[in-house]
């Protein structure tokens, strides 16, 4: 028999994306036949509706909006807590064996890692808040504007994002899973509630809910963009750092 | 010289500045050897295997694998490599298709050409009634079976075994090591093993590690002839002590030893041909009118070689630090 798989020349872009993919493919479709998955959905449409409904006579959009996405922040948060910090450790005992032995770099498995966790909790956010203003929307004060309602809602998923590459890293960096969740817990509880008291409003989720109900009405202040820099900031330092301490690691 | 599929240079291990895993280890291997790496357990063996495959990195010295270095972004090196490990672990919740189609995408091979390789081999390693199944039900010889599958997903050129027999029963085991034989005529095979009869059985090649050290690198034949024992096994009936008192006195023995009173162990010097010891001592077997039962030469065993090897180097060891 004769090789049929190629040469040992470099690896071409496509060919190098192939590995990423495999990966980022075996992930999501793990992560969405798990019964973690269909609880988390279940539940939260289950809640979307209740909380919708009892709000019909008194709610307006931006609070019934708000509160929904107020729940990605202290209830669905822990769904994402657990899914992302053991997105790596998890697989600690077969990563040599059935991944990092054959034809994939570092950065192949820890980005495409990032890049699945990250894909899968924008489509449970996306799929929920869409249920969510569409039932928002049948409520008879509206009192939002459009520009308000999706920059909400991309703060709050940018939020999500920073959650889960907080995850991914710790995973990356703690040598079991327990540890991880653990220390992500602290750090995500932390920020949200204890950041506030302290002054540290921008790097605070805590402090974007409460602004929720004014940016669903169209307010956007210069201390919101100062929060989605601080977001942004923090999900990059956690993919870079991450990933070089990934690449340097003995497996 | 053939060309070299594999060399190690001055290749070191140091793990948090404790443990020295692999010290200054340099092994070649040919194109088309199969070449049995020898060691009792934790000496060494899975580290240096780790670092050939460039999931861990070396402290010190480096490995080449077809002429290039190797380090953990050598994806294209890996390539051409398979990989059976002790004891795989593999996704539980992934069937043998799903898991073979995965390590295919990771060898970036084409859809088609996937499912053709893995068709075949599931069936070679006899998982076909077992192919839709999870893994995480699997017994120990099934996991092994679906490694040795996904080893040989990529059709490599190189092939890494780590203790391929571990866990196996004896009819699994006696497949594996023919199969190793077989995939050894049109492939590099680098096993390791601290079954020498395995190793004995099978490879062309062989190196020996202790303590993290490279102690021997060369054929088996090699290995034996340089550990020869120049011992005699006698098995006799009648008076044992008669032949004790007419070995101390003969010049061609350097030593001798009885076991149970009826097996005499005898050591010739090295100028004495191994056949013309044995004549020597059959005949004085029969001058003293002893019956011979049976007769052997302990120096074809790789055992006592191995045993050998490790005990030179012990007292090296010893000697280096005095």
């Amino acid at each position: 028999m004769k090789s049929r798989v190629g040469s040992s020349g470099q690896s071409s872009r496509g060919e190098a994306l192939g590995a990423f993919w495999a990966i980022v493919q075996a992930d999501l479709r793990g992560l969405f036949r798990s019964r973690i998955t269909y609880g988390w959905l279940l539940a939260a449409v289950f809640i979307e509706v209740i909380s919708t409904l009892s709000s019909r006579l008194h709610g307006t959009t931006s609070t019934v909006v708000s509160s929904g996405l107020s729940d990605f922040i202290y209830l669905w948060s822990l769904v994402i807590i657990g899914l992302a910090a053991s997105s790596v450790s998890s697989e600690a005992g077969e990563l040599a064996d059935s991944i990092m032995s054959k034809s994939v770099t570092r950065f192949d498995y820890v980005l495409a890692k990032f890049a699945s966790r990250i894909a899968y909790t924008l489509i449970g956010f996306s799929a929920l808040t869409a249920l969510l203003v569409g039932l928002a929307l049948r409520l008879e004060v509206h009192d939002y504007t459009v520009l308000g309602l999706a920059s909400a809602i991309l703060l709050i998923a940018l939020t999500l994002v920073m959650l889960t590459t907080l995850g991914v890293g710790l995973s990356v960096a703690m040598p079991n899973t327990v540890m991880a969740i653990v220390a992500l817990l602290v750090l995500w509880y932390s920020m949200t509630f204890f950041f506030p008291v302290v002054g540290l409003n921008l790097l605070s989720p805590g402090s974007l809910v409460s602004n929720l109900p004014d940016i669903v009405k169209g307010a956007w202040s210069w201390g919101d963009w100062e929060t989605v820099a601080g977001f942004v900031a923090i999900s990059g330092a956690s993919t870079a750092l991450s990933s070089a301490y990934f690449y340097m690691k003995d497996i | 010289m053939g060309q070299r599929v594999i060399e190690m240079e001055n290749l070191t291990k140091v793990f948090g500045e404790k443990l020295i895993a692999v010290n200054n280890v340099n092994f070649a291997v040919e194109k088309g050897a199969i070449f049995g790496f020898l060691g009792p357990n934790g000496a060494g063996k899975t580290t240096t295997i780790r670092l050939l495959l460039g999931l861990i990195r070396p402290t010190a010295g480096e490995v080449r694998v077809f002429g290039e270095k190797m380090t953990p972004e050598s994806s294209n090196l890996r390539r051409r490599m398979g990989y059976l490990p002790t004891n795989p672990r593999f996704p539980s919740k992934m069937t043998p298709i799903t898991y073979l189609d995965f390590a295919g995408k990771l060898f970036h091979m084409r859809k088609e050409e996937r499912m053709k390789r893995l068709s075949s081999l599931i069936r070679s390693v006899g998982l076909l009634g077992d192919s839709s199944r999870e893994i995480a039900g699997f017994s120990t010889g099934m996991i092994t079976r679906l490694g040795l599958a996904a080893a040989l997903m990529n059709d490599p050129e190189l092939l890494i075994f780590d203790e391929p027999t571990s866990g196996l029963d004896p009819a699994g085991r006696k497949s594996t090591l023919e199969l190793i034989a077989e995939l050894g005529k049109e492939k590099t095979i680098f096993v390791s093993s601290h079954i020498l009869s395995d190793i004995d059985r099978i490879c062309t090649d062989v190196g020996v590690i202790g303590e993290g050290k490279g102690i021997f690198s060369g054929s088996i034949k090699d290995m034996k002839k340089r550990t020869r024992s120049r011992v005699v096994r006698l098995e006799l009936e009648g008076d044992v002590a008669k032949l004790c008192e007419a070995l101390k006195a003969s010049q061609w023995v350097v030593g001798f030893e009885t076991r149970g009173g009826f097996e005499v162990d005898v050591t010739f010097g090295p100028e004495m041909p191994m056949a013309e010891a044995v004549r020597e001592v059959t005949n004085l077997v029969s001058r003293l009118g002893l019956d011979l039962i049976s007769v052997s030469s302990s120096t074809s065993s790789i055992e006592d070689a191995f045993i050998g090897l490790l005990r030179d180097e012990e007292s090296r060891g010893f000697l280096r630090a005095v």
